[in-house]
């Protein structure tokens, strides 16, 4: 038999995918697949995407990553790969990948309206480090300079991010992209259960038996849990998918009970959902009893908007100044208010079968079947949600709403059963949420307003006290209104692409961008639209090309070795911070009573109090990085900073989440060589051993009958709170801030499609990927098409308050719209949609809703 | 050259129709088939790239998700690896 080298990996392809899908194939193919080797190097990463954290194995040929497979050994996605998962590798090959910094410049000198012009490493950090020492004179100080980070950032990356700001320059003017992404499900996380991230894990995909998906087109945005979740409802006796959505997507195919509601009536249909559950003695008595306590949030908290929006200056609890009353705020949007369970009945018995069903136009029948899943205590029920909760005017609500109704059944913490915030980004959890890169945090789930999260935060950074700002700092679209207002002049954007990726550029954006007092430097691998909109480009070593950890959406952090050399003098995030630290004296960016607390740092950089400390470069660089099969890697930071730059940053970051006197149990992680050993772990890491439900005796280390004689045996014991109890926390439907009327008629929304990532920048460079989606339509309802004579494939104009543009439209693509609704996907830097959008964000979460504005549309 | 490999899920009952459907298209190989899943390849031919083929399968009527295996994206593949003799 003659194999050649095609039919040869042809046959590995196969037993590769016959494995993961538990079949058996013809013996000629395995015979085939087990002769010699392909000559590729195989070692696994976790995805470069989504939330989900997949693992693949990355082989590499030569110093090119040339192939892929789905990990067979990772627990997440044993063995399946999506298709952007698997053109990975395609991701790094993009034919205008950036090799050198580029600063505007006239005349040899740098000028804002100049053009791009290469430049050194020296010439740009510079350049950059005197515009940030002349915008810290002005008054406010650290306040006129910020990084936007990411949750696409290692963990590293985003811990060296948040010690620059927070601890080195003094300034909490840090926010990830992820703002725009969880920053909802963070809030209600933290008001819910004082403590972050979900209690269950993915495992809960084989248990339930039912799935209901609000706001998660998981077909598209989380593929394979999504196969994970068809496999069960194929294969389990009794499995029932319900799905809502404001129109049917591709999960609709799968839903027993499809639903499409009204935008933003998921609040009333959740209080209906309670409503029905005490109305029918549905309660679980003995759960609410023991566990929960009942609150009502406040009202009238506005919406987001700038101050002088006739909206926010009707609000009465948007946290805002008073106008009235000097130095006052109008009320605080996070307050809640302690109810009696009697209270809370009350408060959603107005949201009867009849009321929401004419509010949400969905037929009576599909929400009372909705309603009874939960209700029946046979039934195991997980809720599923991701965007279309988080991004919404309110969002830490209708997250909150989610939990009251779990918690009303005591349907949470156990397999098959509980709410599950699933998550956009590969570590908007693992490095944005866990490593204080929001700008109130700090990491480990500790804020910069309380003294005593500050002061064991000096004490493991080896700060003198007062050094860590107590005021909260920009987040992100405040960020951009302050790039606008000139409040902040200096802004670092790396590992994302905010220019597109932010809500109303025309108006806020771009103005703020461009404003001749600011210097905007971005880091990324390609000339993305945020790119070329900045001063200063740096290329940016990415995935593979650098030693990385990611945490996923069920707590799993994962590790990957560098695979492959960076092109040109492109370097890594967790690089270009480190030596941007260097441009710094401490003697230039703290007040003398700080430094004569610690007069050894006097005359020393912030790259040395920060990072030469005694702790991060503790450990040796050997030359190299080996596997236990004998592989060897290159780390091309440890080779240039001279020790295991990832290993100290990551054993320092531990010292906030597993050292013996944390103020914050439950986020145990374990060391950094184990990571490299096996497919992640899920926090919190006790004596090596992962938690897959948090809270509950039997699964939770924490939560333990031999030791706390309180705690039964299979009981839950919520500890995030210090009563040990979760909070119901009635939150009512409010109206969005923007409706369709006479002159915008339509809804506006705007998210994801499966071929491409986020704003497009890595996949619109696969050939393959982008010619499977070349260009983002205007999906719309052919009866609304038909009333504009537009017929498919022609060209529209959408004209919102704030801007037009003009995409194609499809009116029987994948996704199914209502009348009165468009969608239109933001990956295409040919047709930002972000030109249309409204910055008006939940109050609470500060996270803007990109789901609901007003348009026209018009043929173009 | 791109080779690649998928699990294709189906209602187990149009199993053999999807297999049928998916045989018919070009580079598409079907190499096995369990409950409800089937195991093909997909590679670039002549006139189709396997990207284009990989949205065909994911149209034909039947199939409700695909899950990406592997991938091969390296060098053109055509010199022999092994030359073994059967009797």
């Amino acid at each position: 038999m003659k194999v050649s080298r095609r039919e040869f990996i042809k046959s590995q392809a196969a037993v590769a995918a016959a494995a993961a899908a538990g079949v058996t194939l013809p013996a000629t193919t395995q015979l085939m697949a087990a002769q010699g080797d392909e000559g590729i190097r195989w070692d696994k990463a976790p995805c470069r995407f989504c939330g989900t954290g997949c693992s693949v194995l990355v082989g590499v040929e030569g110093d090119r990553v040339v192939a892929s497979q789905g990990d067979p050994d990772a627990p997440v996605n044993r063995g399946l790969n999506c298709i952007k998962g698997y053109f990975l590798p395609k991701i790094m090959y993009g034919k205008d990948r950036l090799t050198q910094p580029l600063l505007r410049k006239k005349n040899g000198q740098y000028d804002k309206n100049g053009d791009f012009e290469p430049v050194s490493w020296d010439e740009a950090f510079d350049v950059m480090a005197a515009k940030w020492k002349e915008a810290m004179k002005k008054e406010g100080g650290p306040s006129r300079v910020g990084i936007f980070g990411s949750g696409q950032w290692t963990v590293w990356e985003g811990y060296a991010a948040s010690k620059l700001m927070k601890a080195g320059l003094r300034s909490n003017n840090l926010d990830p992209n992820a703002r725009h992404c969880m920053a909802s499900a963070v809030v209600a996380f933290m008001r819910h259960f004082g403590i972050d991230e979900p209690m269950g894990c993915y495992d809960d995909l084989e248990h339930a038996d039912v799935f209901v998906l609000w706001g998660a087109n998981m077909a598209e945005m989380h593929p394979i849990l999504w196969s994970r979740l068809t496999d069960t409802r194929l294969t389990k006796e009794g499995c029932e998918v319900h799905v809502l959505s404001t129109f049917e997507n591709r999960c609709f195919e799968l839903a027993d009970n499809p639903i499409v509601f009204e935008p933003q009536t998921d609040l009333a249909i959740q209080n209906y959902i309670c409503n029905y559950i005490i109305q029918n003695g549905h309660v679980n008595k003995d759960f609410v009893d023991k566990h929960v306590n009942f609150k009502r949030t406040a009202e009238n908290i506005g919406y987001g908007l700038r101050p002088n929006h006739p909206l926010e200056q009707a609000a009465t609890n948007n946290g805002y100044p008073d106008s009235n009353k000097a130095g006052e705020k109008k009320g605080d949007p996070m307050a809640s208010a302690p109810i009696t369970f009697e209270e809370f009945a009350k408060l959603v018995e107005p949201y009867t079968l009849d009321y929401v069903a004419k509010l949400s136009k969905v037929p009576k029948d599909k929400l009372e079947w909705l309603a009874k899943v939960y209700a029946d205590p046979k039934k195991k029920v997980v809720s599923f949600w991701t965007m279309g909760f988080n991004q919404h005017t309110r969002g830490s609500w209708v997250n909150g709403n989610m939990y009251n109704v779990h918690l009303l059944v005591g349907k949470i913490s156990e397999p098959g059963n509980g709410p599950f915030s699933l998550t956009g980004q590969p570590s908007a959890c693992g490095t944005a949420r866990e490593v204080g890169t929001f700008a109130h945090r700090l990491p480990a789930d500790l804020v910069v307003m309380n003294p005593e999260h500050r002061a064991f935060a000096e004490k493991i950074w080896q700060l003198p006290e007062g050094t860590i700002n107590p005021g909260i700092g920009y987040h992100a679209v405040l960020m951009h209104r302050m790039l606008k207002d000139g409040k902040m002049n200096c802004y670092w954007q790396q590992c994302n692409n905010n220019m597109q990726a932010a809500p109303n550029m025309n108006e806020e954006s771009y103005p703020g961008w461009r404003n001749p007092d600011n210097f905007i430097a971005v880091s990324d691998p390609y000339p993305t639209v945020s790119a070329q909109a900045a001063d200063l480009i740096l290329p940016t070593a990415m995935w593979t090309e650098k030693e990385g950890a990611y945490g996923n959406a069920e707590r799993r952090t994962q590790f990957w070795r560098q695979q492959v050399k960076a092109p040109g003098e492109s370097r890594s995030d967790v690089w270009q911070t480190m030596e941007f630290a260097k441009r710094f004296l401490v003697d230039e960016v703290w007040p003398e009573e700080l430094l004569a607390k610690k007069p050894e740092y006097r005359g020393k950089t912030l790259y040395e109090v920060l990072f030469t400390n005694g702790v991060v470069d503790k450990f040796p660089y050997e030359g190299k990085v080996v596997d236990d099969r004998g592989n060897q890697y290159a780390n091309d930071e440890s080779e240039h900073f001279g020790y295991y730059v990832q290993k100290g940053l990551f054993e320092e970051y531990r010292l906030f989440n597993s050292a013996p006197d944390i103020i914050k149990k439950g986020h145990e992680m374990a060391e950094f060589e184990t990571y490299h050993q096996n497919r992640g772990l899920r926090w919190p890491v006790i004596d090596g051993k992962e938690t897959l439900w948090r809270f509950r005796e039997g699964f939770d280390p924490h939560v333990n009958a031999a030791t706390n004689p309180a705690v039964a045996k299979g009981d839950v014991l919520f500890y995030g709170n210090k009563d040990g109890k979760a909070n119901v926390i009635f939150a009512p439907y409010d109206a969005p801030p923007e409706t369709p009327d006479k002159d915008y008629p339509l809804w506006l929304c705007t998210g994801r499609v499966l071929e491409h990532w986020h704003s497009g920048s890595m996949t619109r460079r696969v050939p393959e990927l982008y010619k499977a989606v070349p260009d983002a339509q205007l999906f719309m309802n052919r009866k609304d098409a038909q009333k504009l004579k537009l017929r498919d494939g022609q060209l529209a104009k959408i004209v919102s308050r704030r801007g037009e543009i003009t995409a194609r439209v499809e009116t029987r693509g994948r996704n199914r719209m209502p009348e009165g609704m468009v969608y239109l996907p933001w990956f295409d830097s040919g047709r930002l949609v972000n030109k249309l959008t409204l910055d008006t964000t939940c109050p609470l979460s500060k996270e803007t809703d990109f789901k609901k504005c007003a348009v026209k549309v018009e043929k173009a | 050259m791109n080779i690649c490999s998928l699990v294709v899920h189906a209602r187990p009952e149009r199993v053999p129709a999807v297999a049928e459907r998916l045989d018919a298209l070009p580079g598409v190989e079907v190499h096995g088939r369990g409950e409800g899943r089937l195991v093909i390849t997909v590679e670039d031919t002549a006139e189709t790239l396997a990207a284009d083929t990989l949205a065909a399968v994911n149209a034909v009527n039947g199939v409700i998700s695909t899950a990406l295996i592997y991938h091969y994206g390296g060098g053109a593949l055509d010199e022999p690896l092994l030359e073994e003799e059967h009797s």
